[in-house]
């Protein structure tokens, strides 16, 4: 079966303005139990982290071991 | 990103533990204390800083024996009368035994529990007979403590690969093939023990959000323990009994009333009145909350807001910053305050986890399954309403088993034909062109497992299930489609909950009695049958690779539980079902 | 097996990273010491708290929250007056982690700081290592100005569980901070002294509820003999929450002379309060009790049930 794309909003929220991935800082992608984080480039050419895949356990860890405060979990909209 | 690479590693190490959340990493501790020379790795599918059900740390113990508290006769008896006499009692009395030694351990490694003004433990009176409830009112920091242990031990962890199968060689374990969920390159490690500590199988139903992540269980627990400890041959104790939860509804996750409890909260009706009549948190206790829900007097609630506002304040404290932080996030967006309103709860989707239940893979008192060199340790391993405390203590009897007995063994023969097999199987969905995604199979699978297993359960629609479970078996062999490393761990899991499902569906209609109040309540076979069905069922792999059930006793008790005992609790059960129950036996 | 197992950290080049320009690298760096466990970590984190920039000093002070001993205790101690107050409320975190005797020495000379929360916080610091010689600046902090040393004063002198500190811990049964006195009371039930008893009792007379409830709570820890006509007293409180503390522990008291005053509170409104007096009455053990009991075995409350169920059955027995 052919496949299609369909949206989703996803829960986890990066605010890129806060976000040290281009120092190096992969925190909240190493501690998402469920591996949906991932670090992208920005249009000017930096590097945020952002939910890549919609698989949330709104557990939070990237939301609180983030060193600068730059992640906020939401509750995924099916549930909240 | 997580592209699809060739690659295959190869390694030794005399101790593989696998799964780095709970049970895990004390095993890998204790194995390594016991024996400072073995070499230990701990595998873990996602990272062992975050991973596993306390993810975000704990809020208490509600099965701590303590002395001067409880003893552990007093505890084995309570978990023999919760699980309806279906208990092997030895390895229950080796964590009533060991689990405070274990608490002080914690204590030392800088996990925080709830101390008096003296520093000594604040133990919480909810029982009669013992108590056994400790807060943990800073119980965040687990996972960190925990990593800085591990660390310090120097413990190989190995994070981001996913066991797929394990070995086994000369009638014993040999090690296991394992993928990396970034990179789909394989590792395969031979060890002459392995430890399984994946956790419970609890994205087994399907949430009534709809959520496919929005589980009572860490989402990551998808059931690969049960699945590989199936596949390896190792037998699986009493799957039938379910794991199902109270919870907060829509959210999924745990109101936590043994929290709130002794503050002076309850679970109440909508009239805002109590009606759980059972003492432990049971099968019979989940089918009161079953009874009252679909009743005229539903829905249930967990109610505080007759409690002081300090109280409430005190609550909130420990709830909305420990084990589901979001809880606080849920309720302010639903404008619950807890001083006002009462917090609607449901029950959750089915599960296997013996952590709540009584169901799992199948260990002696030493944590051995009935695989040699195999072990199995916390929720996914058959010690009964055995926790978190229970995952700590009992991975600390495996790894110190298997740190003695790995110096008088070599590494079994792997047969590599096997390896080659199974790197076909895992890689097959990634070389097709099109195709169902893992996520439709692993929807399909749950909406079906809701459909038809969740109890109360019935013949013929667990039938149709097993039919539906074959058609989408077919399809997961046949037409699945990975585009991706991420993708292809979601294919593994999604093939770790379809064996669950069947060996769920397998185990029910095995027992024709029915036990454990909600967790097995077959409707054509009302209450329990104590002369056929007095014993556990064990289910294991069959010739035609489908699930094969057989009945093996109860092991004599250790602790002796005398008929009166037995009746005064049986009597406390006033509810019609339980009369029902009474009088069938 | 690189790429297989976590790496260890190299400290050359952590110690070069801590050095870059760049803020944000220095912090990224300072994690990967958190994650070190190893003890060479120490000297850089107490280095890295001071650090111009308040991010990597943040970070150091959470790291430090990983280590042990003096050396990271003084570090941590000295960044409880950073201008930073995210910094400072870091570190005061992190020194509740300290477990070894020897990281006390430092926190002491914090005792004297003119802050009231670097104060504060070197004491809480001190109360899990539970060192003697904390005993005489915790006594002296009972009289400092501000409630919250005075609260971490009394913590540090109850863990110590010391007989040398009741008097200190009397006097601040008096405090006139609640909160200060709430913790006193708790702090009292180590001792088995008369004096110890007497101001529990007198405690039960405290004008705010939570110092009653936590006054009738440790009262059955001393082996008082006037615990029991106390706590009956106290039946009558005005808050739920004392007389229900005060049945729990006339209960364990198993004090029969409570009996029919227990009794009578079977027909309160709150059935958490019928489901104490039940399990008290059943705790005593005196058939006296049967008569209270009898007329609540059908009670709409089926924890009231239970209680009574069990309480009848051993009264019986």
């Amino acid at each position: 079966m052919p496949l299609a794309q369909t949206v989703t909003a996803v829960p986890v929220v990066v605010d890129d303005a806060k976000c040290i991935a281009d120092k190096g800082c992969t925190v909240c992608v190493d501690v998402c139990p469920l591996d949906v984080l991932r670090i992208a480039e920005t249009l000017d050419g930096r590097k945020t982290a952002y939910m890549a895949y919609d698989e949330c356990w709104y557990c939070m860890p990237c939301e609180a071991d983030c060193p600068t405060g730059a992640v906020k979990v939401n509750l995924p909209y099916l549930l909240k | 990103m997580d592209e699809i690479r060739d690659g295959m590693n190869r390694i030794d190490c005399d101790i593989l533990v696998i799964g780095g959340g709970t049970a895990g990493p004390m095993a890998a501790l204790k194995a390594k204390a016991r024996n400072p020379g073995a070499n230990v790795v701990l595998l873990e599918k996602a990272n062992v800083k975050r991973s596993g059900a306390i993810s975000m740390g704990m809020d208490g113990l509600n099965n701590a024996v303590i002395p001067g508290h409880a003893t552990p006769e007093q505890y084995v008896k309570e978990i023999t009368i919760a699980n309806d006499g279906i208990v092997d009692q030895a390895p229950v009395y080796r964590y009533a035994q060991n689990c405070y030694d274990i608490i002080q351990e914690l204590d030392r490694f800088g996990i925080r529990f709830q101390k008096d003004k003296n520093g000594e433990y604040d133990v919480k009176k909810v029982h009669h007979i013992g108590t056994y409830v400790l807060p943990m009112p800073n119980g965040e920091t687990v996972k960190k403590a925990l990593y800085r242990q591990l660390r310090k031990a120097r413990i190989n962890i190995s994070n981001r690969y996913m066991a797929t199968r394990l070995l086994t060689g000369e009638g014993r374990i040999a090690g296991a093939i394992c993928v990396n969920t970034r990179s789909a390159e394989f590792l395969v490690i031979r060890a002459k023990a392995v430890i399984l500590c994946l956790g419970a199988a609890g994205r087994l139903g399907l949430p009534a959000s709809g959520y496919l992540y929005g589980t009572y269980e860490n989402a990551t627990n998808s059931g690969d323990g049960y699945a590989l400890a199936y596949h390896a041959g190792a037998g699986l104790a009493n799957l039938e009994c379910y794991q199902i939860n109270p919870l907060i509804k829509d959210y999924n996750g745990p109101a936590c009333a043994y929290v709130a409890g002794p503050f002076g909260a309850y679970t109440a009706n909508a009239k805002g009145e109590r009606f759980i009549e059972c003492d432990y948190w049971s099968g019979q206790m989940m089918q009161e909350f079953y009874d009252e829900l679909v009743s005229g007097n539903g829905p249930v609630y967990l109610k505080l807001n007759h409690l002081a506002p300090e109280t409430i304040g005190e609550i909130e404290d420990i709830l909305h910053k420990v084990e589901r932080p979001t809880r606080g996030t849920f309720q302010a967006g639903r404008g619950t305050d807890y001083r006002q309103k009462m917090i609607e709860m449901h029950i959750s989707e089915i599960g296997f986890c013996s952590g709540h239940s009584a169901s799992g893979v199948f260990v002696d008192e030493d944590a051995r399954t009935t695989v040699t060199g195999l072990y199995a340790a916390g929720d996914m391993a058959s010690v009964p309403h055995n926790y978190m405390l229970g995952a700590f203590t009992n991975g600390a009897v495996a790894g110190e088993h298997a740190g003695d007995w790995i110096r008088d063994v070599d590494h079994a023969a792997i047969d590599e034909g096997a390896i080659e097999a199974e790197r076909r199987r895992v890689l097959a969905p990634t070389l097709r062109e099109d195709g169902i995604p893992p996520n439709q199979i692993e929807y399909k699978t749950r909406r079906m497992v809701n459909d038809y297993l969740q109890p109360p359960k019935v013949t013929s629609k667990m039938e149709l299930a097993q039919e539906r479970f074959a058609e989408i078996r077919e399809d997961l062999s046949s037409g699945m489609l990975v585009r991706n490393s991420h993708e292809l761990l979601r294919s593994l899991e999604a093939s770790s909950i379809l064996d669950c499902a069947d060996m769920a569906a397998a185990a029910s209609l095995f027992r024709t009695e029915s036990r454990w109040g909600l967790y097995h309540n077959r409707v054509e076979f009302e209450g329990r049958d104590n002369e056929n069905w007095f014993c556990h069922t064990l289910l294991t792999r069959g010739r035609d690779g489908m699930p094969t059930l057989r009945k093996q006793p109860v092991a004599p008790y250790v602790v002796e539980i005398d008929d009166t005992e037995k009746d005064a609790y049986y009597r406390q059960r006033v509810g019609s079902n339980a009369l029902k129950t009474v009088a069938a036996e | 097996m690189n790429g297989i197992f976590d790496d260890f950290a190299d400290f050359d080049d952590l110690e070069e990273n801590l050095a870059d320009p760049d803020p944000g690298a220095r912090r990224v760096a300072v994690m990967e010491l958190a994650d070190s466990a190893d003890p060479a970590a120490i000297p850089l984190l107490a280095r890295a708290i001071g650090d111009p920039d308040a991010g990597v000093r943040l970070q150091a002070a959470l790291a430090l929250g990983e280590y042990d001993g003096p050396e990271t205790s003084a570090a941590l101690a000295g960044a409880l007056s950073d201008s930073d107050a995210e910094v400072a409320q870091a570190a005061a975190a992190s020194l509740t982690e300290l477990k070894e005797a020897e990281a006390a020495a430092p926190l002491l000379s914090y005792l004297s700081d003119a802050t009231p929360f670097v104060r504060a916080s070197a004491l809480r610091g001190i109360r899990e290592l539970r060192r003697p010689e904390a005993l005489v600046p915790a006594t002296a902090a009972l009289e400092d100005a501000s409630a919250e040393v005075r609260a971490e004063a009394v913590g540090v002198i109850g863990w110590l569980k010391d007989e040398a500190g009741l008097a200190a811990l009397i006097g601040a049964t008096h405090d006139p901070s609640a909160e200060v006195r709430l913790l006193a009371v708790g702090a009292l039930g180590f001792s088995q002294s008369l004096d110890a008893c007497a101001a529990l009792i007198a405690a039960l007379g405290d004008p705010d509820w939570r110092v009653r409830e936590v006054a009738a709570e440790t009262l059955p820890k001393t082996a008082s003999p006037e615990a029991t006509s106390s706590l009956i007293d106290v039946l009558s409180d005005d808050a739920w929450q004392v007389r229900l503390k005060a049945v729990r522990s006339l209960g364990k008291l198993r004090a029969r002379a409570a009996v029919q005053h227990i009794g009578r509170m079977m027909a309160h409104p709150l059935s958490n309060l019928r489901k104490e007096c039940a399990a008290a009455l059943g705790e005593i053990g005196d058939s006296a009790g049967l008569a209270y009991l009898g007329a609540h075995r059908d009670d709409q409350d089926p924890d009231v049930r239970k209680n009574v169920r069990w309480a009848i059955g051993r009264l019986s027995a």
